[in-house]
């Protein structure tokens, strides 16, 4: 159809209501488009437009909703399934002059669209909500140039973003990441407080555990679940199935509005602590059905791993144990990756044997690496002289990693007085760069590890795995300083209790 | 007390069975050995036969593992006596808090403006700098700061530092304006539950390309972390000075909640910020000063209790005389006994009141 076409059907309509106006929501019509459609037949016959064609209620209908979007809403239809019942509530005369003077003037082509803008947003929203929209819309800089380059077009939110857009490196190196890595087992925690009732009301109360201020055992548990079983209903049992609940322990010491323990499970009066306490009730642990790795058997991306990495076997666990001071680190070898929890001297009574800071500084650690990263854990005071190390041993530091320490109930640990002016929720890991290793994936984790505590100076194991990322599986990787729980498969360790010496390492060449 | 013997505990010993005689023998022995502590919370670990993983949940998943921390948008669940400690300090400071001032000042100004003020002999006891937004840690400006004459004896000086930012922070501490009158004491970190977060935008702050501002591209991890410093000068003690600070209220870290950009309206310094602060100091001087711009989508508000001097605050009522009769008849003033330079001499505190159920609620530092 010709713009000429579509706008004569608009004219005609414009005219038609004009004419009539609001009479044709009265009687006889009273607005009904069953009956005023055959009177636009009829006027169109009449007044010349012989073009236009309406055969029905339907055509009409559809009509009238096309000059809706050109007049601004100028008519209320009340819709109905069966054309023949759509009703016209309200005819906008207003719109309807505006739109006739449009169409009826010279340049009537082009304002009638300006004029359908104007009308549509004002009736819609008003103003300050349009300015509302443009400014919480992405920001524009557009630079005007009087040259034109193709290809070019000086929109900087556009080039900001091609220039944030990641890497490929860093996306093929995530994407292999989490390929090559096996998903180890995630459960949700239930926040249904209903559940929580159900179970402590059916068979996990102090009725059936008794008063005495035991931890249950697993087994007991699962054999007071099996018990009370029946009780449950089905939505509560597949979600002890599939999450984990925990259960608070109600003894005849416990006081329930002095709230939670502020150690939970590594309380030290547990047998009498008035705090509540809670029972982690996990999942049970499916067998490794679905989960038998995914053996990947040969990746195309290499870069950052060795070319044999799918088939090589993890070497297994090395170390020494000595006093690190002494021992010549010479014969060590170089290494990609260090990892290092010495314990600072930070002023304190404290429970274990700590190292000056001169005997640290003057470790001989340019020995040890000469392109690399080093992963040194700092607290307090030792933050300043950790990273004076780094620069001293010959690194950047590169990033601040920070381990959020979480509690039995995957909660921050907010209480307590844990640290000197405010409580200290986490801890603090300095990682250096030496040299310009080009080898390295970066940014496949984010700089925080959150994980719960464990014993005094135990450190979280994930650390082990993002070094591992970073540097690739089979690089050779040392820790110093480390404790006898720390020995891995992949790593060195070398640590000293300064009461025994002994040492256990392979002899490989690389 | 048992995950942090290292803070001066002294009950490490016992559920182990063994006698005190005994224990003292061992440690007689072998001085040097480590003390391997037993772990009372081993049958419950045992019982939930694993640890689960969170990092490794992000490689498979994508969800930061922040999203498992299940205090975020209640930080003190769990712990009824300190959520009425809080509360009890947030109604105590409103009491004693000035009316809103700000001070619109446009950035090559604020040295100037901030010096007259020093001249006139105002002072803060708390001075916030920066905010949230990457372009507030101008160097050349926070090295003029006539920081040391604004600040109170004691204070604390709070600044925002982007990862990027830490050497050049580290440098100004020690560097000729600064040392030995602000000692670095704690940093605080603010980091996302998700990566919908407003103040983690791709390309800022994350290391991702080759700009100094951005760490030169040396990071090897995704940057999610905003840094403050907290420094003090002058001498405060935990233990007796009391009237002044509060330790141990709130925590170093704090979290943003998900979607939390949107439901605080994008503020240059979320609102948690200026709790810890007022938590901390029972001063009522509180200035914050916001070098740069922030633009519209990050606006600095006003709030009771705080000077805010920034380019774009929106209120500019400040007037120093106004100012000080606020401060004497909103705050418990208190007259302190100190001696500068071998003279006695008697200094105005503005505090605020406390009430004797704060000082049984708060957690109290060993002498």
């Amino acid at each position: 159809m010709s713009i000429d076409d579509s706008l004569a059907r608009f004219l005609a309509l414009a005219q038609f209501f004009l004419k009539d106006k609001e009479a044709l929501l009265e009687e006889p019509y009273r607005g009904n488009v069953g009956v005023i459609w055959a009177l636009f037949a009829n006027f169109c016959k009449e007044h010349g437009f012989s073009l236009i064609v309406v055969t029905g209620a339907a055509s009409f209908v559809l009509l009238l909703e096309e000059f809706n979007d050109v007049s601004g809403t100028a008519l209320i239809l009340k819709t109905n399934e069966s054309p023949e019942q759509t009703k016209i509530e309200w005819i906008n005369v207003a719109n309807i002059e505006i739109l006739k003077n449009r169409l009826t003037s010279d340049s009537a082509f082009e304002e009638s669209q300006v004029a359908v803008d104007c009308s549509s947003q004002s009736e819609v929203k008003p103003v300050f909500q349009s300015l509302f929209q443009i400014l919480d819309g992405p920001l524009r800089t557009e630079i005007e140039s009087s040259r034109k380059i193709n290809g070019f077009d000086y929109d900087y939110s556009r080039l900001w973003d091609a220039l944030t857009e990641p890497t490929a490196m860093v996306q093929l190196g995530k994407a292999r990441a989490e390929l090559t890595s096996t998903k180890k087992p995630y459960f949700e925690v239930c926040e249904n407080k209903h559940h929580i009732h159900v179970i402590t009301n059916t068979f996990f109360n102090s009725k059936t555990l008794g008063l005495s201020n035991e931890i249950p055992s697993n087994a007991r548990v699962t054999k007071l679940l099996a018990a009370a079983q029946h009780m449950i209903d089905k939505e509560v049992l597949e979600c002890i199935r599939t999450k984990i609940h925990f259960l608070p322990l109600i003894t005849n010491y416990t006081d329930v509005n002095l709230g939670n323990c502020s150690y939970l499970d590594t309380c030290h009066k547990l047998k009498n602590c008035r705090y509540v306490h809670y029972f982690t009730m996990c999942p049970p642990l499916q067998p490794n059905t679905k989960e038998t790795e995914k053996q990947v058997v040969a990746m195309e991306y290499t870069i950052g791993e060795c070319h044999d990495s799918s088939t090589r076997k993890p070497l297994p666990p090395q170390w020494i144990n000595c006093d690190v001071r002494n021992l010549p680190f010479s014969i060590l070898g170089k290494f990609a990756a260090i990892i290092s929890d010495p314990a600072w001297d930070i002023h304190m009574a404290l429970p274990y044997g700590t190292c000056k800071d001169t005997e640290l500084l003057s470790l001989p650690m340019q020995e040890l690496q000469d392109e690399g990263i080093i992963c040194l854990w700092v607290t307090g005071r030792s933050i300043e002289i950790g990273r004076k190390a780094l620069g001293q041993w010959g690194y950047t530091v590169s990033d601040e990693v920070i381990w959020i320490k979480t509690n039995q109930l995957n909660r921050t640990i907010v209480t307590g007085r844990t640290g000197h002016w405010l409580n200290h929720s986490k801890e603090h890991l300095l990682v250096g760069v030496k040299g310009n290793p080009i080898w390295l994936n970066r940014k496949i984790d984010v700089d925080f590890i959150v994980s719960g505590t464990r014993e005094t100076l135990r450190k979280p194991d994930e650390l082990y795995e993002i070094v591992e990322r970073i540097v690739g599986k089979h690089a050779r990787k040392l820790e110093i300083f480390g404790r006898d729980n720390n020995i891995r498969p992949g790593w060195v360790s070398m640590y000293g209790t300064g009461r025994f010496c002994s040492f256990h390492l392979l002899q490989t060449i690389y | 007390m048992y995950s942090y013997p290292k803070y001066g505990s002294k009950g490490t010993s016992s559920s182990s069975g063994s006698t005190g005689a005994q224990k003292s023998r061992e440690r007689k022995v072998a001085p040097q050995v480590v003390v391997k502590t037993e772990d009372p919370g081993a049958p419950f670990r045992k019982a939930s036969s694993y640890e689960m993983d969170y990092s490794n949940h992000y490689i498979h998943t994508g969800h930061y593992p922040t999203q498992v921390i299940r205090n975020v948008n209640f930080q003190t669940d769990g712990y009824p006596k300190l959520q009425k400690l809080k509360d009890l300090k947030e109604a105590q400071v409103e009491r004693h808090a000035t009316k809103p001032f700000g001070a619109k000042v446009q950035t090559d100004q604020m040295i100037s403006v901030l010096n007259k003020w020093a001249s006139q002999g105002l002072q803060f006891d708390v001075i916030m700098i920066g905010a949230l937004v990457e372009n507030q840690f101008i160097v050349e400006i926070l090295n003029l700061l006539p920081l040391f004459k604004l600040c109170a004896k004691p204070g604390f000086v709070f600044i925002w530092a982007t990862t990027a930012n830490i050497k050049q922070l580290t440098t100004l501490l020690n560097g000729e304006r600064w040392n030995k009158k602000f000692r670095r004491s704690e940093e605080l970190v603010f980091v996302p539950v998700d990566d919908t977060s407003e103040y983690f935008k791709p390309g800022v702050n994350d290391g991702s390309h080759r700009g100094e501002g951005n760490g030169n591209n040396e990071s090897l991890l995704g940057r999610k972390q905003w840094h403050c410093w907290m420094c003090i000068t002058g001498t405060a003690r935990r233990s007796t000075d009391t009237d002044l600070i509060h330790c141990n209220v709130d925590t170093d870290l704090q979290i943003e909640p998900q979607g939390g950009a949107r439901v605080n309206h994008n503020d240059a310094v979320p609102e948690t910020f200026y709790k810890v602060v007022e938590n901390f100091s029972n001063s009522t001087r509180r200035l914050h000063i916001v070098p740069c711009h922030t633009g519209y989508k990050h606006p600095v508000r006003v709030r009771p209790g705080w000077v805010v001097m920034l380019p774009d605050v929106i209120l500019d009522n400040f007037d120093i005389e106004a100012y000080e009769q606020e401060l004497h008849s909103k705050s418990y003033v208190k007259f302190r006994n100190t001696s500068m330079n071998g003279h006695q001499k008697l200094v105005p505190q503005y505090l605020v009141a406390q009430t004797s159920e704060i000082e049984t609620l708060r957690p109290k530092s060993p002498n």
